[in-house]
């Protein structure tokens, strides 16, 4: 358009410089920040589950959902590259879930999620929820960096695993808020220092919670269903 | 930090941009990156130029990363046509 008059006139060689300012690590924030209030309205307190592939995140959600599953309004958001896997396992307790497949990513991010709980209302008859568990990828790096909407992030290292974990992944372990060592039921069988790796994770986070568990033995269960008691309750 | 997430991130909003301002093809993009951001220049540049193919519209655009002080990413200016 002409600047003197407004008429449309057709220059072939414009080209246009727009000045933009606008920061990219905002959106994600941003949606997450929303993600939040949705969450709150929904009545629930939210829980993002971050591990490398394979840690119990799964198995854990079972266990729980086997002792729980009735007393509170659980929902669960399951997230993964490829298949419904997880989901599957999740849908036999008998609990709302959506599986959310990135198709590429290796982590979720708040849009991602938002699409989720949106599938997970539907899946309720008034959309109300006590907990809601999001679990993300398979992955004990990327998901560090992206807020999802949580209240609470916990992040699982498995016995197998090795109690170097922590240290070797300084990002992970300072943006959380519990530290879960699994599988502590094969305590006997690896060379798993759960002082070191309990050490080494509050030097490098002093306000981590800590627990150890060993779902399918049942071990530390009591206290972890305390523990999402406790969160629900002064929700 | 994510590079190929993040350039996925600004090849949408440079899709937003040119459809707002009804460009059909991205000429040139100013990014600044914050030097405290922990995102790898490289990496990111690599990430942005490989996935710009994917549109006709980026196909030829050029970034052009300027390194601020700072945590941030923030797309500063595309010139467009």
């Amino acid at each position: 358009m002409c600047d003197t008059c407004g008429c449309h006139i057709s220059d072939d060689t414009s080209s246009k410089i727009v000045e933009v300012h606008q920061s990219l690590l905002a959106a994600n924030q941003e949606q997450a920040d929303k993600n939040r209030e949705h969450i709150e309205a929904m009545g629930a307190v939210a829980i993002n589950l971050i591990s490398s592939p394979g840690s119990g995140k799964t198995t854990l959600l079972e266990h729980t959902l086997d002792r729980i599953g009735r007393n509170m309004r659980i929902g669960v958001i399951e997230g993964d590259i490829e298949t419904e896997r997880d989901a599957d396992r999740i849908r036999k307790k008998g609990v709302p879930v959506v599986q959310l497949t990135t198709g590429g990513a290796c982590h979720l991010d708040a849009p991602l999620v938002h699409k989720g709980l949106h599938a997970l209302e539907h899946q309720s008859e008034d959309g109300k929820f006590d907990l809601v568990f999001i679990e993300n990828v398979g992955n004990l790096v990327c998901p560090a960096t992206f807020d999802l909407g949580e209240h609470e992030r916990i992040i699982l290292v498995s016995v197998p695993e090795g109690s170097d974990k922590p240290a070797k992944y300084p990002t992970t372990f300072h943006g959380a808020n519990t530290f879960m060592i699994t599988k502590t039921d094969l305590l006997s069988y690896f060379d798993f220092s759960v002082e070191e790796a309990k050490n080494e994770a509050l030097r490098l986070n002093p306000d981590l919670r800590i627990m150890e568990v060993g779902a399918p033995a049942g071990l530390g269960m009591d206290q972890w269903i305390s523990y999402l008691e406790e969160l629900v309750a002064a929700h | 930090m994510h590079e190929l997430s993040l350039a996925q991130g600004l090849l949408s909003q440079l899709q937003a941009l040119a459809k707002e301002h009804g460009a059909e093809k991205i000429v040139l993009v100013r990014v600044s990156i914050g030097a405290q951001s922990g995102i790898v220049i490289d990496s990111f540049v690599f990430g942005f130029n490989a996935i710009k193919t994917t549109l006709a519209l980026s196909r030829d655009a050029v970034l052009e990363i300027s390194e601020v002080e700072g945590s941030d990413l923030i797309l500063m200016q595309v010139e467009m046509e």
